[in-house]
């Protein structure tokens, strides 16, 4: 289950060819991206996505206590 | 189960609102408090008992036999700082007493070196209507109640 949430939220983002570099903190998903405007908010928001919030150059994606595991299960999909 | 949070820094009590993070600020993740903590090198406390589920130099997350999970962030942005002045006193997955200590550091060399060194604590996921006796703005002591958590 886990691991078909992670890669819902990579194709929501653009999938694995639009990710630089993505680091977990805690609650959310750090995400530097080629191409921001590939994000999808709404699909997020319907993976139970806290909140997407762009700043300083990444995109932020708010996915709760769990933003470690996801982050790890996502790596294994890059 | 009613959980009674206590501060895990010594500082002063300051509205989530006021943090300069939008994920904070806006309570994306849940309500709380946070804490701008006096610049003198300290322990971070537990804010209480419970399973340290998650452990980061920058950040912990204590889980009560309830379920309900308190994170405590030490600092905005502080995960680009890598670890650098961040001492663990736990390990991932250790029981805890509320009180207990958890991470030493210093939030002066944090807000040297361009950081803001405010500590969010946040109940993961409950309503702010789960939250009561909230501290008002001004002095706290590490370990004094900043609110109570009534799922």
């Amino acid at each position: 289950m886990a691991d078909e949430r992670a890669a819902k939220i990579l194709a929501a983002i653009g999938g694995a060819d639009n990710v630089i570099e993505l680091e977990p903190c805690i609650t959310r998903l750090r995400c530097e991206l080629e191409d921001e405007s590939l994000v999808d908010e709404p699909a997020l928001r319907a993976l139970g996505v806290h909140g997407v919030v762009r700043m300083g150059g990444a995109v932020q994606i708010v996915v709760g206590p769990e933003a470690d595991t996801i982050a790890s299960d996502i790596e294994d999909l890059l | 189960m009613t959980l009674r949070i206590s501060s895990p820094v010594t500082g002063s009590v300051v509205a989530l609102s006021a943090v300069p993070d939008p994920v904070f600020a806006q309570a994306m993740v849940g309500p709380g408090l946070a804490v701008q903590p006096a610049a003198v090198a300290a322990d971070v406390l537990s804010p209480i008992d419970g399973t340290v589920v998650t452990l980061h130099p920058h950040a912990f997350v204590v889980a009560a036999e309830s379920g309900q999970a308190v994170l405590v962030h030490l600092g905005i942005d502080t995960v680009k700082m890598k670890g650098e002045s961040f001492t663990l006193h736990v390990v991932k997955g250790e029981t805890v007493r509320a009180g207990q200590r958890i991470i030493g550091w210093d939030p002066g060399s944090v807000e040297a070196i361009g950081y803001s060194s405010v500590c969010p604590v946040i109940a993961l996921d409950a309503q702010s209507s789960e939250l009561a006796d909230v501290r008002p703005d001004g002095d706290v002591k590490a370990g004094q109640t900043l609110f109570v958590w009534h799922p």
